[in-house]
C-alpha cells in the first residue's frame, strides 16, 4: 500500500473567476506533480523522494505560489520558505527566506541531510547552498508578469480577485507513504503577497506547515500561516491522532474548524496516516489538490 | 466538503477539557503568580565552577528572576514579567543571549528571540539579527506591532527601524570570553576531530545556552520567552534553532502551559518540545511533572537530545526539569518558593 497527497495552495480563488483555460492550467500542473511523485513510489522508491519529486515539479510551474512564480514580497521580490520531513527517523530540514535558490525543497532536503542543522535562513541558507555547490540564480528568475500585476494590485488596495486572473495564494506540498509504511511530508512558498521582506510563514517551521512522524501521520498545510504558528497546526494534528485517538478526519476537522476558526485563520491541509488513508480539507472556498494511492484512487480537484 | 459548523461548541468543549484536567495544589484557593527562569543548560558542574563564577551566576539569575517577580507582584502582566526577566538576562554577557552571545562561524553574535502570550494566544518572534540589543523586545514589537509572527535576518531589523528601535553596532555583543570561545573552537576544528567529539573543550564549558521565562499573572495569563544566541560558538551562518519556533523553544496558552527550552535545538524542533508538553498536559491528561518528564527523560533523550525546559501550568505548578548535567535556573512564586539552582542536586533557598 502506498499513497500520496498533494496540494497547490489553498484560498482566494473565488469559483466564478476563474476560466476554463485556466483551470485546466491548474489541474495539468496538479497532475504533473501527483503522478510524478506517485511513480516514484510505484517504482519501490521511498515517501521522502516522491514528496520533493512532488514539489519540485510544483516549485518549477509558474501558477503555483513556490518557486519560479511566487508570490512577492512588498518590494517585489520572491522570498522563499521551505521544509521537509522524513517520518522514518524524525528528520527535518528547512530554509526561510531566501532569494536566490531555484528549488527551496532540495535546499531544505539538503540541510536535513548534509548539516547538523534543521533550519537555515537568508544569506546564511545561500551559503550552504553554494559550499553544498548549488548554483543559485537572480531573484528575476522567480518573478512573473502576472505575480508583479497581483503585487501592484494589492499595493493599491484593490481587491487582487477582480482584476486580476486569480492565483492560489498558499503555499505548495505534498504527504507521501511508501510500501514500507514510512511517511514523509514537504512544504514550499514564496508566502504572501506584499510581504514584509524577511516574514517567514508557517511552511518552514516544523510543526507549524510541516510535520510527519512514522506511525502517526504527514501533514503538510496551506493558509494563512501566521495562524498555523500560533496553532502549531501540523504537530496538533498529530498529537489528536497519537494521543487521543482521534481519525486523521477528526483531527483535521477539529484543527481547521475548530481551532483555527476560532483564531480567525482559514486555510487547508493535506495529509496521510500510516495505514495510507489520505484526508484534503480545507476551510477556504477551494484547495488546489491531488491524491493518488495503490488502490486504484486518483483525484484531482480544487473546490 | 460541506460539514456543520461547530466551532463556539467545540472551543467551549476544550475549554472544559483544560479546566476539568487536574486540580493542582492550589486548586482550592486562587491560583498563585509565579515566575520561572533558565539561563541554559549543558555541562554544569560543580568541579567546572569556581566559587566567585558560582556567585556570579546565582546573582545573574537573582536579578532576573526578582525583577519579572516584582512586575507580577505589582499587578503587572505575565507577559511584562517574562519580557523583563529575558532583558535582563540578555544584559548580562554571562549568559548567552544579547550581550555574550556565542560567535557564529563568522565570529558574529547572530541572535532568535520569541514570546508567547498565552491569552489569545498571540506570539511574536524574530530569529538571525545582528544589530538588536534586545532581541526579546523586537520579537514582542512583532506581535504586537505587525501582522506576523516570524521575522527574519535583514527584514527584522528594518522593522525594528520603522519601530523607533536603535541598531547598536555588531561589537556591541562580543566579549572577550565570547572571542577567546571563538578562537578555541576554530583550532579545535582544524584538529582531529576523532577525539573528543564536536563538543571539543573549553568551548563547550559554559552552556549550551539561551535564556527564558514563563510566568503566571493574577489574572490566570500564561506567557513564555526564549532568547539565544544560538548553538554553541561555531554554527552555520543564518542557523536558526527551536528557540524562536513556536512550539519548539517556546509555547503558551492558557488553556494548557507555558514552556520555555534550552539545548539542542535541532532535537526539539523535531520533537515540537515545548507544544508537545502541553499536548501531554491538556489531552493525556499528565501533570506537568509528568509530561515534561516524559518529553525531556524519555522522548528527547531516546532521540539523542540534550537539554531541559522550564513551565508552568494554570494552576501554578512548576517544572524544571532536564537531561543535561546541569541547568541555570529559578522560581519564585507567592506561596513564598523562590529558589537558585545550577546543578542537578541543589536547591539553595
Amino acid at each position: 500500500m502506498y499513497a500520496i497527497a498533494i496540494h497547490g495552495g489553498a484560498g482566494a480563488v473565488p469559483r466564478a473567476t476563474l476560466s476554463v483555460e485556466r483551470e485546466q492550467r491548474y489541474r495539468r500542473g496538479l497532475e504533473a506533480a501527483l503522478d510524478d511523485g506517485y511513480a516514484v513510489l510505484e517504482r519501490g522508491g521511498s515517501s521522502l523522494d516522491a514528496v520533493a519529486t512532488a514539489v519540485r515539479i510544483l516549485e518549477d510551474d509558474a501558477v503555483f505560489n513556490a518557486g519560479h512564480g511566487a508570490a512577492l514580497t512588498r518590494e517585489g521580490a520572491a522570498e522563499l520558505d521551505a521544509a521537509i520531513m522524513d517520518g522514518r527517523h524524525l528528520r527535518a530540514g528547512a530554509v526561510a527566506s531566501v532569494r536566490h535558490v531555484k528549488n527551496p525543497i532540495e535546499l531544505a532536503r539538503r540541510v536535513m541531510e548534509k548539516s547538523r542543522h534543521v533550519l537555515l535562513v537568508g544569506a546564511g541558507a545561500e551559503e550552504f547552498a553554494l559550499e553544498e555547490k548549488f548554483t543559485l540564480v537572480p531573484n528575476l528568475y522567480f518573478r512573473t508578469a502576472e505575480r508583479l500585476e497581483q503585487l501592484e494590485f494589492e499595493q493599491r488596495g484593490e481587491r487582487v480577485s477582480d482584476l486580476v486572473p486569480p492565483t492560489p495564494q498558499g503555499t505548495v506540498g505534498a504527504v507521501a507513504r511508501d510500501a514500507e509504511g514510512n511517511l514523509a511530508a514537504a512544504t514550499s512558498t514564496g508566502g504572501m503577497t506584499n510581504k514584509r521582506p524577511g516574514r517567514v510563514g508557517d511552511s518552514p517551521i516544523i510543526g507549524a506547515g510541516t510535520y510527519a512522524k512514522n506511525g502517526v501521520c504527514a501533514v503538510s498545510a496551506t493558509g494563512h500561516g501566521e495562524y498555523f504558528i500560533r496553532a502549531v497546526a501540523a504537530h496538533h494534528v498529530c498529537t489528536a491522532v497519537e494521543y487521543r485517538g482521534l481519525t486523521l478526519q477528526q483531527a483535521i476537522h477539529e484543527l481547521l474548524h475548530g481551532i483555527l476558526r476560532a483564531l480567525g485563520g482559514d486555510g487547508g491541509l493535506i495529509a496521510v496516516d500510516c495505514d495510507g488513508r489520505i484526508v484534503m480539507e480545507f476551510s477556504t472556498e477551494g484547495m488546489f489538490r491531488g491524491a493518488r494511492d495503490s488502490r486504484g484512487w486518483r483525484e484531482i480537484a480544487i473546490y | 466538503m460541506s460539514r456543520p459548523k461547530v466551532p463556539a461548541a467545540l472551543a467551549c468543549l476544550l475549554l472544559l477539557a483544560a479546566a476539568s484536567g487536574r486540580p493542582g495544589p492550589a486548586a482550592a484557593d486562587t491560583p498563585p503568580i509565579a515566575i520561572v527562569i533558565h539561563g541554559g543548560a549543558g555541562v554544569i558542574e560543580p568541579s567546572r565552577m569556581t566559587a566567585a563564577k558560582e556567585a556570579s551566576y546565582r546573582a545573574g539569575l537573582a536579578a532576573a528572576l526578582d525583577a519579572g517577580y516584582a512586575v507580577l507582584e505589582r499587578g503587572g502582566s505575565s507577559l511584562d514579567a517574562v519580557t523583563a526577566a529575558v532583558r535582563i538576562m540578555e544584559d548580562d554577557p554571562q549568559f548567552n543571549a544579547g550581550r555574550g552571545a556565542v560567535l557564529n562561524d563568522q565570529g558574529d553574535a547572530e541572535l532568535d528571540a520569541a514570546v508567547m502570550d498565552g491569552n489569545g494566544p498571540r506570539a511574536g518572534a524574530v530569529a538571525s539579527v545582528l544589530h538588536v540589543k534586545n532581541p526579546v523586545e523586537l520579537a514582542r514589537l512583532v506581535m504586537e506591532k505587525s501582522r506576523y509572527v516570524l521575522l527574519v535576518g535583514e527584514g527584522a531589523e528594518d522593522f525594528a527601524l520603522e519601530q523607533g528601535v536603535a541598531l547598536v553596532p555588531r561589537s556591541y555583543f562580543r566579549t572577550e570570553a565570547r572571542e577567546r570561545e571563538f578562537e578555541e573552537t576554530r583550532h579545535a576544528e582544524w584538529a582531529p576531530r576523532n577525539a573528543g567529539g564536536p563538543a571539543a573543550g573549553a568551548a563547550q564549558s559554559n552552556s549550551m545556552g539561551t535564556v527564558g521565562a514563563v510566568a503566571i499573572d493574577r489574572a490566570g495569563n500564561l506567557s513564555a520567552a526564549t532568547s539565544t544566541g544560538g548553538l554553541s560558538t561555531n554554527k552555520h551562518r543564518g542557523r536558526v534553532g527551536d528557540t524562536p519556533l513556536i512550539g519548539a523553544g517556546t509555547y503558551a496558552n492558557n488553556q494548557s502551559c507555558a514552556v520555555s527550552g534550552t539545548g539542542q535545538g535541532e532535537y526539539f524542533i523535531r520533537a515540537v518540545v515545548a507544544y508537545d508538553v502541553c499536548a501531554l498536559l491538556q489531552y493525556r491528561h499528565m501533570t506537568l511533572a509528568e509530561a515534561v518528564h516524559e518529553v525531556i527523560h524519555e522522548k528527547l533523550r531516546r532521540a539523542g537530545g540534550e537539554g531541559g525546559v522550564i513551565a508552568l501550568d494554570p494552576a501554578g505548578n512548576v517544572a524544571m526539569d532536564f537531561n543535561s548535567v546541569g541547568m541555570f535556573r529559578g522560581a519564585r512564586d507567592s506561596r513564598g518558593r523562590r529558589e537558585i539552582a545550577m546543578y542537578r542536586n541543589d536547591a539553595k533557598p
